[in-house]
């Protein structure tokens, strides 16, 4: 990442630009991600249960273990791919900030804790869809901010 | 390595073996860690009502891995130009060999439904291997910033 070894990267005219369009990119990746688990697995708990385990009343299925499992392999993958880059620019932009470290590793964290919790929910117990619907939401926001604030790191006279 | 991007590694690490779990998890639910199973999975089996895979059904799923693997064993192994590793010969045999067992676990099914059967076992042995360089490299990574 040719971006870590750029001394001042709010004077380089090429990777300003650069940096700024994948920053809006990965600002319109969480917005987004939002809408689709909306219309998906479901934003809060009774929808995301209703999606893993369905219901005998409505006469909905639950969610088939190689889908569930294939669903989270790759939300995995995404997350992994663009966190990792999220955090990597947002460190390059304010690591000399107290309060980076902070949301950088709530927002790490609660992914991760997101995740885990999903597939414990479906495996486990379902009390785990509590957890996995506040630590959606915490990432979510965190890593918005991250965002917001990586752009205004590199954009700010 | 600046402070704040151990971080961001060691959060990749603990991402990447959710993503190895999982990955296990499908083997063993979808295919299985038989020669039989294996051979089932791409060839079908009449009393498990499994379809044969075609060869452009398998391209179709491998074809997005074949990118993610890539992706995964670069980000993965350039990490370890941050440790005390670099350059070494046992580093440079763990690339080669990760993206090795990587071709291999992709491309090996096509030579099953060549009906080469033995293939299945380079299908799990090549699955195994990446799943073991993975973690290798992971406690490789973490090790190097924990001492760091």
């Amino acid at each position: 990442m040719r971006f870590t070894l750029i001394k001042d990267l709010k004077k380089d005219r090429m990777m300003k630009p650069i940096l700024g369009g994948l920053l809006l990119f990965i600002l319109l990746y969480i917005v987004a991600d939002i809408f689709v688990k909306q219309q998906t697995i479901g934003l809060f708990s009774a929808e995301v249960a209703l999606t893993l385990f369905g219901n005998t009343e409505e006469y909905l299925d639950p969610i088939s273990k190689a889908v569930f499992l294939e669903t989270l392999h790759g939300e995995v993958f995404f997350l992994m791919m663009i966190l990792l880059t999220l955090s990597a620019v947002f460190v390059r932009l304010r690591a000399q900030k107290r309060f980076s470290l902070a949301l950088l590793n709530i927002t790490m964290s609660s992914a991760l804790l997101a995740l885990l919790s999903l597939a414990f929910a479906y495996f486990f117990s379902q009390s785990f869809i509590n957890l996995y619907v506040l630590t959606f939401f915490l990432w979510h926001i965190g890593a918005f901010l991250m965002t917001i604030l990586s752009l205004w790191s590199l954009y700010r006279a | 390595m600046h402070s704040l991007y151990r971080y961001s590694v060691l959060y990749f690490l603990l991402f990447s073996l959710l993503l190895l779990g999982s990955s296990f998890l499908i083997f063993e639910h979808k295919i299985g860690f038989s020669q039989l199973e294996v051979v089932h999975y791409y060839l079908g089996d009449e009393e498990s009502f499994m379809i044969a895979k075609t060869p452009l059904g398998l391209l179709k799923i491998i074809l997005p891995h074949i990118f993610a693997f890539g992706l995964f064993m670069m980000v993965l192994l350039h990490f370890l130009v941050f440790t005390n590793k670099r350059d070494s010969s046992e580093v440079l045999f763990i690339i080669y060999a990760a993206f090795i067992a990587a071709f291999l676990e992709l491309f090996s099914p096509f030579l099953i439904l060549g009906g080469v059967w033995v293939f299945a076992y380079v299908k799990m042995a090549s699955f195994f291997a990446m799943l073991g360089i993975s973690l290798y490299v992971s406690y490789l990574l973490f090790v190097s910033i924990i001492k760091e």
